[in-house]
C-alpha cells in the first residue's frame, strides 16, 4: 500500500461495496423502486470516481504503471455495456461494434479502460436530450478509437480549448483528467502515444485513441 | 454455453468465500467441482484428477498466492495447458496478477462479482481453451512441438477467431525448436500491424537467441518504458545482462520487484547481490524468501544456502549455522538436502576460519556425493565447499563431470562458472568450461561423422561410453539412440539394440523433453520399432 491515502480510498471503495450489497438486497424487497436504482447508480459512480482519483494520486506519486496486455475489443465493449447498467428512464446507447471482430484483440490496461468509456457514458447520458451513440473503429494509420457521442448541449468553449472542467458545472473535472492520464500512459516503444480527442457534432463527442 | 460436462476447482482459504463461490459456480451451471483450502490440499486433488477449469483466489493465506500457486503447477506440470485457470482478486492483487510474465492466468475476476459476469468469463474462457485444443494437444510432457506448430499452421488458416492468441503460442513454439529467424519474422509481422508486449518481447528474445545481445536489449529497454508493468520484459533484460553487468542486472530485477515481489525474483536478488558481494541486501532477500511462504511449497534448498552464506560473509556465524540447520527442517530428507546441508555449512565453517570443522562437514558432503548422482546444484555446491576447503582438484573434476552433463545448459554453466569466480579463480573458470563445452561438443560431431562415414559400430562405443556416464545430457542420448538406429536401418532389427535405443531416448526425454532435436529421432525410432515395441 502506498500510504494513508491510498489506504483511505481503498476503505472507502470496501465500505461502498458494502452499501452496494445492501442497496441490492433491499432493491430485492421492493424492486420498483426507483429512489433505489438512483442509489445504486449513485453509489457506483462514486465507487468509479475514488477508483479515478486512486490512479491521478498514483501517477502524482510516480507509481501508476498500467498493466497492458491483449484484450479482444468485442470482449471489453460487452463488459463495459454489462457494468453499465443505467437508471430506468435513461436514453438508449446505440452501439456500433461491428469493426471489433475485424481489430481482434489489441494491447491495453482493460482495468483502467473500461473505467474512462463508463465514465465518458455517464456522462452522455446525463447530458444527452434523445440518444447516446456509442462506437469503436480502427484508427487509420494504427489505432483503436473508441466514440462516444451524444445529441445534447455540447461541450463549453473552455472544456473544448483544454479544461479539464466548465467554469459553470460543478463538476470537478475528475473524469476528464483521468481520461486524458490514461489515454497518455498507452504508449508504443516506437513511440506512438493514446490520446482524448473532444468535440461537438449535434452534441459532445468523446473520444479515446489507443496506439 | 451448457457447463454441466466440465469439471472444476475451487481454492480458496475463507470458509464463507469458497461457499459464496462456490454457490456461483453452480449459478452458473458448474455442477462438478471439488474445493481445496490451501496449497497442499489443491496440489493433492490436481494429482488425482483432471479438470477443465481451476477457480483461484488470488490470496491462498500462510504466505501463498495464486499466482506463486499458477506457476508452481505449471511448472511440474499438474496443470496442463488445457486446463482454464480463472484467478479471483481484489483490486491489490490484481495489480499482480495482472502483471504476471511466464505463466499467466487465462483470465481473471475482480470482487465483487455477480454470477452472471462469473458465468460470462468462463464461457468466454472454457470456449477458447476448445478451440485451441488441437494445439495444447501436443504440449505436454510427453507433446511433439512440431506437431503442435503444425496445428498452429492448420487453425491460422481457418482464420480462427483467436488468432493473435495462436501467433503467440507459434512464437514460442519456434523459439523453442530453434527456430529463431522464423520467430522473429513472426514477431515483425505482427508488429507491423499493432503494438503488443508480447511481440515486441518475443522479438527482442529471438534477436538474443540469434546472436545480436546488444540490439535486443535497447528493444528491451524501450519495451519497460512503454510496458512498465510487464514482467517478461524485465525477466529476459536481467537474463542478457547477468551475463556481462551483474550490477546492472540486480538494479533491474530490483525494479521488476516493485512491480510484483515473487520468491523466485527475490531468491534471484539474493543470488545477483551475492555475486556484487551486497551482502546485506543478499541477507534481506534470501530471509524474505524463507520468512514469507509458510507452506513450504516455494522455497528451495538455494534459499537457506544463500541466507547461511550471505551471514557468513557479514560474520553472523550464528545465524549462517542456524539458516543451515533450518534447511532440514522444511524439505524431505534427501541425498541432496544432506550434501548441500554439509557442503554449506562446511562453507561457514571455512569462512570463519574454523578448519576442523570445514573439513569435517566436507568429509560429509563427499561422502554422500559418492553413494548418490546429485542434481547440478548440489553438486557445484559440493565443488564450491572443496575449493573453500583447499582441495581444488576435486573442485575441478566436480565441475567438469556437472558440465560434460549439461553442456548445452546455459544456466548451469553460468553457476558452474560463479563457482569458479566465488573462489576468485574467474578466468580459469572460463578457459575450463570453455574447453569442457568444446569437448562434447567435439565428441558429438566426430560421432556423427563416423556414422556418416559408414563406422557405425565406433560411433556407437564412443556413445554409448559418454551416454551412460552422463545423464542428463540429452544431446549425448540423443545421438546414442540414432547411431543405434542407423545401424540397424542398414543391418536390420536387432531386439537389444532397439531396447537400448529406447532407454537412451528416455534419458533424453527425461534429461530435456524440449530437446530439438528429440521429436524427429523419436519418429524415426518409431518408424523402424516393430507395434509392439513402441507406446511406452
Amino acid at each position: 500500500m502506498d500510504s494513508y491515502v491510498a489506504a483511505a480510498i481503498h476503505d472507502a471503495k470496501n465500505a461502498l461495496n458494502v452499501l452496494n450489497t445492501w442497496l441490492g438486497e433491499a432493491k430485492r424487497d421492493c424492486p420498483s423502486s426507483p429512489a433505489l436504482a438512483q442509489a445504486q447508480e449513485v453509489a457506483g459512480r462514486v465507487s468509479a470516481q475514488l477508483v479515478e482519483l486512486l490512479t491521478l494520486y498514483r501517477a502524482e506519486q510516480g507509481t501508476l504503471r498500467l498493466a497492458i496486455e491483449d484484450h479482444y475489443i468485442d470482449e471489453l465493449l460487452a463488459d463495459v455495456m454489462a457494468e453499465l447498467s443505467p437508471p430506468p428512464g435513461a436514453v438508449p446507447v446505440q452501439t456500433d461494434f461491428s469493426a471489433a471482430a475485424g481489430i481482434g484483440a489489441w494491447a491495453l490496461d482493460a482495468y483502467q479502460v473500461k473505467f474512462v468509456l463508463l465514465d465518458a457514458l455517464r456522462n452522455a447520458l446525463r447530458f444527452a436530450a434523445g440518444r447516446v451513440r456509442f462506437a469503436v473503429a480502427a484508427e487509420p494509420g494504427g489505432g483503436v478509437r473508441f466514440m462516444i457521442a451524444d445529441d445534447g448541449p455540447g461541450f463549453p468553449a473552455e472544456v473544448l480549448s483544454g479544461a479539464s472542467h466548465s467554469m459553470n458545472d460543478r463538476s470537478s473535472g475528475l473524469g476528464l483528467s483521468f481520461a486524458r492520464l490514461i489515454a497518455e500512459r498507452h504508449t508504443t516503444p516506437g513511440g506512438a502515444r493514446g490520446r482524448v480527442e473532444l468535440k461537438n457534432d449535434g452534441g459532445a463527442v468523446f473520444s479515446l485513441i489507443l496506439p | 454455453m451448457d457447463l454441466r460436462s466440465y469439471s472444476g476447482l475451487l481454492i480458496d482459504d475463507i470458509p464463507e468465500m469458497r461457499s459464496s463461490v462456490r454457490i456461483q459456480l453452480t449459478d452458473a451451471g458448474l455442477e462438478k467441482c471439488d474445493t481445496a483450502r490451501n496449497v497442499k490440499e489443491a496440489i493433492d486433488k490436481l494429482s488425482a484428477n483432471r479438470y477443465d477449469l481451476i477457480v483461484c483466489d488470488y490470496n491462498l493465506g500462510q504466505g501463498a498466492d495464486g499466482q506463486q500457486f499458477l506457476e508452481l503447477v505449471r511448472r511440474k506440470q499438474l496443470l496442463p495447458l488445457s486446463t482454464a485457470f480463472l484467478m479471483i482478486t481484489g483490486e491489490t492483487g490484481y495489480e499482480q496478477v495482472s502483471t504476471a510474465a511466464e505463466f499467466a492466468p487465462d483470465d481473471y475476476l475482480l470482487k465483487p462479482f455477480t454470477s452472471q459476469t462469473l458465468h460470462t468469463r468462463l464461457d468466454r474462457i472454457l470456449e477458447k481453451k476448445e478451440a485451441l485444443r488441437p494445439i495444447y494437444k501436443h504440449m505436454g510432457e510427453r507433446g511433439d512441438r512440431k506437431l503442435a506448430l503444425a496445428a498452429c499452421e492448420q487453425l491460422l488458416e481457418e482464420k480462427s477467431r483467436y488468432t493473435l492468441d495462436i501467433l503467440r503460442m507459434k512464437g514460442e513454439l519456434l523459439r523453442t525448436l530453434g527456430r529463431n529467424a522464423e520467430a522473429l519474422a513472426l514477431y515483425e509481422g505482427v508488429l507491423a500491424q499493432r503494438s503488443t508486449p508480447w511481440a515486441d518481447v518475443g522479438r527482442a528474445r529471438a534477436i538474443a537467441a540469434l546472436g545480436r545481445e546488444d540490439e535486443a536489449k535497447e528493444h528491451l529497454q524501450r519495451a519497460l518504458e512503454a510496458y512498465p508493468n510487464y514482467l517478461a520484459a524485465y525477466d529476459s533484460l536481467a537474463g542478457l545482462l547477468e551475463k556481462t553487468d551483474k550490477l546492472a542486472a540486480q538494479q533491474i530485477v530490483e525494479q521488476a520487484l516493485k512491480v510484483a515481489p515473487s520468491t523466485q525474483r527475490q531468491r534471484r536478488i539474493g543470488g545477483l547481490a551475492m555475486e556484487n558481494k551486497d551482502f546485506a541486501r543478499a541477507e534481506e532477500a534470501f530471509k524474505r524468501t524463507v520468512e514469507k511462504d509458510r507452506t513450504g511449497f516455494f522455497k528451495s534448498h538455494d534459499d537457506y544456502a544463500g541466507l547461511a552464506k550471505s551471514c557468513a560473509e557479514q560474520g553472523k556465524t550464528a545465524e549462517a549455522l542456524g539458516a543451515v540447520k533450518e534447511m532440514a527442517s522444511h524439505f524431505q530428507r534427501t541425498p541432496e538436502l544432506a550434501a548441500r546441508q554439509a557442503a554449506v555449512e562446511s562453507q561457514v565453517h571455512a569462512r570463519v576460519g574454523n578448519a576442523e570443522q570445514a573439513k569435517a562437514a566436507l568429509e560429509r558432503a563427499l561422502a554422500v556425493m559418492k553413494d548418490a548422482e546429485l542434481a547440478p546444484d548440489a553438486a557445484l555446491e559440493v565443488a564450491q565447499a572443496c575449493f573453500a576447503g583447499g582441495k581444488d582438484d576435486d573442485a575441478k573434476a566436480i565441475i567438469r563431470s556437472v558440465a560434460e552433463d549439461n553442456h548445452e545448459d546455459d544456466q548451469v554453466l553460468a553457476r558452474a562458472q560463479a563457482v569458479f569466480a566465488t573462489a576468485g579463480l574467474g578466468d580459469e573458470g572460463t578457459v575450463f568450461l570453455e574447453a569442457t563445452r568444446k569437448r562434447m561438443i567435439a565428441l558429438n560431431n566426430d560421432a556423427v561423422a563416423l556414422a556418416k562415414g559408414g563406422q557405425l559400430d565406433e560411433a556407437i562405443a564412443m556413445l554409448q561410453e559418454a551416454a551412460d556416464r552422463l545423464h542428463n545430457n540429452a544431446q549425448v542420448s540423443i545421438n546414442a539412440a540414432l547411431a543405434l538406429l542407423m545401424r540397424m536401418q542398414k543391418n536390420g532389427l536387432d531386439a537389444d539394440r532397439l531396447a537400448q535405443a529406447q532407454r537412451y531416448l528416455e534419458q533424453a526425454r527425461h534429461a530435456n523433453p524440449e530437446h530439438p532435436r528429440l521429436a524427429e529421432v523419436e519418429a524415426f525410432y518409431a518408424r523402424l520399432a516393430p507395434a509392439e515395441n513402441r507406446g511406452s
